[in-house]
């Protein structure tokens, strides 16, 4: 323990040796925080990216079918039975309601699922197998969403 | 007819084998073993056949009518015919349903339905013959409406379940689904509309449900019971209010009756209630129960009893027990042996005790 030189520094001294644990709790808390909050940051950019591409690269797959699939009954209208025809139309609405500006809001995995349970049902109606890289099974132990 | 005070013998009546594998349900063909129409048995095993057992008139004994081979790759895990017998539906674990038709001397595979991520474990027609249902490891449950041509349209894709989907089963009269899962529950399925099928109501632990695994349910002949067993080594019976269903006005809720415990202590695998209302149980014990309904209980409170038991009915697990709808008292069971066992039930006489 180091003394100080001016006497009236005596509790001083005291009260930095009793407060040095505290101190240093402090000190490291405060270093941990701001490393974390830019760490954080950075993981979070790239979650967002990452995820974000993922969401926007389903969405958009759903979408070029559901133009496709609308192009042909456009075309003509009894290519596919009733039931196809409204059901893509449902779906449709679906990926409308998908708030893709809102991450946070609370119904994105609802629509999503829901977009998928859809897009099952028609692909089977259809006999078609389409899918891409990446394409979610509800079979998988993982999940991509976060 | 009571069944209190009589006693029984399950009678075995015949072996049936050439499953090169385990044998993993058993389906009667309706409109078959009475008025002079022989009986017509249907089985499916791992060896990714199926094979159509018909009772022949003269010596009463099944034959091997027909092996429905090279569609499935893989185990065909249930089947189940139409409700007119037309029809016969196959679930496999090569993750298809195939439907044949009878044509001439054989079967031919008429359609093949896809969808499922994976293994297909179960399938059910409703009473009408217009709707299939399957479910699977996948954890969901898909409805297909059976257009003319023999064509298959999916009308729904049901999830809710949050494992593996065991058993899917129609209401006898009604077009409501049930089905049960590792997830330890059963899920009543029912329409709001145009193709709008949600899950109405889930009968888990907290409704005095089961705590493992529910393997399969079964109905009574009215409709207004079901029973249920699983791996928690119970048999639960369930009840609903008849009229309710019947009209159609909201859901008749499901509510737990009875649980029959301490008469298993391995894993039910399936359970099957008879038109005159016997529920026969098979379970990984190899063996074979009887329960019906005490005559003394009450209209509320029914309860049961175990009418008997079949020690080493099979070499292995019993995976499937069915009676035959054609009011023979005959019963059909599926092993883990590789064969398929004909029994009859039969009621001794007055005081004579049943062998053991």
């Amino acid at each position: 323990m180091a003394a100080s030189s001016e006497p009236n520094s005596r509790e001083d001294i005291f009260d930095s040796s009793l407060n040095l644990e505290e101190t240093h709790l402090k000190e490291g808390y405060n270093e941990g925080y701001a490393d974390g909050l830019v760490s954080g940051e950075e993981e979070g950019r790239q979650v967002g990216l990452k995820t974000g591409f993922e969401v926007g690269e389903e969405l958009g797959f759903y979408r070029g079918c559901i133009d496709v699939w609308n192009s042909a009954i456009r075309v003509d209208s009894n290519c596919f039975s009733s039931r196809v025809v409204r059901s893509i139309k449902q779906m449709e609405e679906l990926l409308n309601k998908y708030p893709i500006s809102n991450p946070e809001d609370e119904s994105v995995s609802d629509v999503m699922d829901s977009l998928r349970l859809k897009f099952r049902a028609i692909c089977a109606i259809l006999n078609v197998k389409l899918e891409y890289n990446g394409y979610p099974k509800s079979s998988d132990g993982g999940n991509i969403q976060f | 007819m009571s069944l209190v005070d009589e006693s029984f013998e399950l009678k075995e009546l015949q072996v049936l084998e050439g499953h090169a594998d385990r044998v993993w349900s058993v389906a009667w063909k309706p409109a078959t073993g009475f008025d002079g129409v022989p009986a017509v048995l249907a089985s499916c095993s791992g060896d990714k056949t199926v094979r159509v057992w018909e009772q022949s008139p003269s010596s009463g004994s099944f034959q091997c009518k027909a092996v429905l081979e090279e569609t499935h790759t893989r185990t065909v895990r249930s089947c189940a015919w139409s409700p007119s017998g037309k029809l016969l539906a196959t679930a496999s674990f090569d993750a298809t349903t195939a439907v044949w038709e009878h044509v001439g001397d054989d079967y031919e595979c008429v359609s093949t339905l896809e969808g499922h991520e994976n293994e297909v474990k179960s399938i059910s027609w409703n009473a009408s013959g217009s709707l299939l249902a399957t479910c699977g490891r996948d954890k969901s449950v898909w409805i297909w409406e059976v257009l003319p041509g023999n064509e298959f349209e999916c009308v729904s894709v049901l999830q809710g379940h949050t494992q593996d989907v065991k058993m899917v089963q129609w209401h006898p009269n009604m077009d409501i689904l049930f089905s049960c899962s590792y997830d330890n529950t059963i899920k009543v399925w029912a329409e709001d509309g145009d193709d709008d099928w949600h899950c109405v109501q889930t009968l888990a632990e907290a409704n005095n449900g089961h705590t493992s695994t529910v393997w399969a349910l079964s109905f009574n002949a009215t409709g207004d019971k079901m029973a249920t067993c699983s791996d928690d080594l119970t048999l639960k019976i369930w009840g609903s209010d008849l009229l309710t269903i019947q009209s159609g006005n909201g859901s008749a809720p499901w509510k737990h009756i009875c649980t029959l415990s301490g008469y298993h202590d391995r894993t039910i695998f399936s359970v099957h209630w008879s038109r005159e209302g016997i529920i026969a149980s098979g379970a990984a014990d190899d063996a074979i129960r009887l329960f019906a309904e005490d005559g003394d209980g009450l209209v509320d409170e029914p309860k049961y009893h175990l009418l008997l038991k079949k020690d080493k009915a099979h070499d292995m697990d019993v995976n499937s027990v069915q009676w035959s709808s054609a009011g023979n008292r005959l019963l059909a069971s599926a092993s883990d042996d590789g064969t398929i066992k004909i029994w009859e039930l039969i009621s001794l006489a007055g005081d004579q005790k049943p062998p053991l």
